[in-house]
């Protein structure tokens, strides 16, 4: 018998709220040791899918199975959850607050403490350990949340924006927690808007909107697949507008082009040498970001919602 | 049962340190104190001062020395009041008595002083006339005449007996005074959970301590802790009134003749407990409802007036404290604690009835448990939103 490498399989979770349509036959698995990346637009459903893995709301139809099972109060100690509504007990000390949250996650007061005195040292926060969380500046609340989420050491974590309100310094100390974690062979799974932090860490995404699922995969995989529409270009002339591409910025003296659906890069080249106005002096295929994937099908979606509306 | 007890305990802590909370709880007793001890101060005062009198009666004995427990008043007598304002004026005497000629035709005397004489000086200007009045009587008699119609009533059917005066008092206001005491728990404690609840959600901390432990746990160490608070409380209010009223009493009572039926705080406790418990589920139920505080202050007030539901029927109570209504009212789990103690205090209360409020306090309870935590999954992530009726429904419905 093998054991598992899914920490999360969920099925075909669907959830209706009176009359809005939240989350519809979605389904997706996240593995044990990868960051999994959860992306979307504003109401796309994202919230509602993590509050129905984490058994805070039912969901009217699919299954769920978390960590092996489902949810039970025991596997509930082996989540680590920062919401995406943050908020602690505001007239409590910090120190106070980590040694009441980590005891709700089962660990012994002893043990909370030991692991609030480490992870507070990490996060540069053991001077603010006696403040009450009302005096704690905006970036130190947020260290002071993720560290009550994960202090425990869950197998599964789930992080809604983690590196809202953090500079780029205490971003890197958030984000080398989160790898040393992965590397534990905890499952992460993050849902943010920060597409450059979700190319850097993920190792597969999920992009629902509308409730459903429009991207899910290995994130390499996605960009290979969206890769082929982008082509930069160095050349002498004025462009404006081309036969089959999208889109045209200009950017450094050059441009980049993105290629309507169907339309191949040698196409285009063929296109660009054949204008006469023109002298294409570089031509190169260009890896799409993220940023952009996110745009062109949750962007098209808009469009076509738009143009049958 | 770890994480309610640790929900409580937080809740507990938290709640105690702040300032509005030590103010209310530790002002009030000490005002008490202030007010019962003013009458003990003043009746113990120490030694008594000599004091003279005018007989204008012409008819008192003379008497210069009055002994009564543990002191003795020293009087002199003088022929006018000329004279005795004289040595009042020169510090020989703390103050003077003028009977005046027509005292036996039924006009007062005076006793002149700087202030008014304390309970003890009282005491024993009373000794005094008794004793110039009637200086051949032997002492029983006197002490007789003080107290002289002193009954003891007797229950023919238990043969209890109980002493007139302030034992009668205490034994029928016993429970009047434990039923005001449920109303109080009740208005101060249980009607707060509503807004600790909604404090709760609008600290956004509900998202993160949800998935650490169930909503039942949730709701059950809430109402476990703030009703921690409110035994604090109130046990803080209690001693400081039992030390008022102790300070108050002792002066003029014998507190050992004191005695309270067992019955009473028996059942004092076994409706009163359950019934402060739903309250502060209900009221944590309308929290969870509840938009914003002011929201659920008032949807707590609603349910406190529906405690007091007994003071509005009074009137009809009163006269048919068996009847129908009463009754009704007792086996109604949000007034059953409170009428039931009143009808303690009035008459005698078929035990069956008192078991079956009991009964039926304990099924609400355990029911509005489980209904507030369905509510409570469905709406704690609503900030500053209300719980719309058909939300509620499907709440109901679905968990």
């Amino acid at each position: 018998m093998t054991r598992s490498t899914h920490a999360l399989e969920v099925r075909d979770i669907s959830k209706t709220y009176t009359t809005v349509r939240a989350v519809e036959r979605l389904s997706f698995e996240v593995h044990k040791g990868e960051i999994f990346g959860l992306l979307g637009p504003n109401g796309a459903g994202k919230t509602t899918s993590i509050r129905m893995i984490l058994d805070i709301i039912k969901p009217d139809a699919g299954q769920i199975s978390v960590l092996g099972g489902t949810m039970t109060e025991a596997t509930k100690s082996r989540i680590g959850y920062l919401p995406e509504e943050r908020g602690l007990y505001e007239d409590m000390t910090l120190l106070d607050t980590l040694l009441f949250l980590g005891q709700l996650k089962d660990l012994t007061r002893q043990t909370a403490r030991a692991r609030a005195e480490t992870y507070l040292h990490e996060v540069e926060l053991w001077d603010a350990r006696d403040l009450k969380i009302k005096a704690l500046s905006r970036g130190m609340n947020q260290k002071a949340q993720f560290v009550a989420a994960t202090m425990h050491e869950p197998d599964l974590i789930i992080v809604d924006e983690p590196f809202s309100g953090l500079d780029p310094v205490n971003t890197r100390i958030i984000k080398n927690l989160l790898y040393r974690m992965c590397d534990r062979g905890a499952a992460i799974m993050m849902s943010t808007h920060q597409m450059h932090q979700v190319e850097e860490m993920c190792q597969r995404i999920l992009l629902i909107d509308h409730g459903s699922r429009v991207l899910y995969g290995p994130l390499d995989e996605i960009r290979w697949q969206f890769a082929s529409n982008a082509v930069e270009v160095d050349l002498r002339g004025e462009l404006d507008q081309v036969p089959g591409v999208e889109r045209l910025v200009s950017r450094n003296g050059g441009y980049r082009l993105l290629l309507q659906d169907g339309v191949q890069p040698e196409q285009l080249l063929k296109t660009l040498v054949n204008m006469p106005e023109i002298t294409v002096e570089r031509f190169e295929r260009v890896e799409t970001s993220l940023d952009e994937i996110f745009v062109r099908v949750v962007g098209r979606k808009v469009t076509n919602e738009e143009g049958t509306a | 049962m770890r994480k309610i007890w640790l929900i409580a305990t937080t809740t507990y802590r938290r709640r105690i340190r702040s300032g509005t909370f030590l103010f209310l709880t530790f002002g009030l007793p000490v005002l008490m104190v202030i007010a019962g001890a003013i009458p003990f101060i003043r009746a113990w005062g120490g030694d008594l001062p000599a004091v003279g009198y005018v007989d204008q009666t012409g008819r008192l004995a003379p008497v210069t020395q009055v002994p009564i427990e543990d002191a003795t008043l020293t009087l002199s007598a003088y022929a006018d009041t000329g004279a005795a304002q004289t040595a009042f004026q020169r510090g020989e005497i703390a103050g003077y008595l003028v009977i005046p000629d027509d005292y036996f035709q039924g006009q007062p005397a005076a006793f002149y002083a700087e202030e008014e004489p304390g309970g003890k000086l009282e005491e024993a200007l009373t000794a005094f006339m008794r004793r110039a009045m009637l200086p051949d009587e032997p002492a029983w008699t006197l002490d007789r005449l003080a107290n002289p119609s002193e009954v003891t009533y007797v229950a023919r059917d238990s043969g209890e007996e109980i002493a007139e005066g302030p034992a009668v008092a205490v034994r029928f206001a016993t429970p009047l005074v434990l039923a005001l005491v449920f109303a109080i728990a009740v208005l101060t404690g249980a009607s707060q959970m509503g807004s600790a609840i909604v404090r709760e959600k609008d600290q956004r901390s509900m998202e993160m301590i949800i998935t650490s432990l169930a909503p039942r746990e949730l709701v059950a160490g809430k109402v476990l802790g703030m009703t921690l608070l409110s035994l604090t409380q109130l046990g803080v209010w209690a001693v400081g009134g039992g030390i008022a009223i102790g300070l108050a009493l002792s002066s003029a009572v014998d507190v050992q003749t004191l005695s309270i039926p067992w019955e009473t705080p028996m059942w004092a406790l076994l409706l009163g407990v359950p019934g402060y418990f739903l309250y502060a589920v209900l009221a944590s139920g309308l929290g969870v409802m509840a938009g914003d505080s002011q929201q659920a202050q008032q949807l707590a007030g609603i349910l406190g007036l529906l405690g007091l539901a007994p003071l509005w029927f009074m009137g009809l109570l009163i006269n048919a404290l068996n009847g129908p209504l009463a009754v009704g009212l007792t086996m109604f789990p949000l007034t059953g604690p409170m009428i039931g103690l009143v009808r303690m205090a009035l008459v005698e209360v078929p035990t069956w009835q008192l078991i079956t409020s009991l009964a039926i306090l304990v099924a609400s309870l355990i029911g509005s448990i489980w209904l507030v935590a369905r509510i409570f999954r469905a709406a704690m992530l609503m900030y500053g939103q209300a719980l719309r009726p058909q939300q509620l429904l499907q709440a109901l419905l679905e968990a």
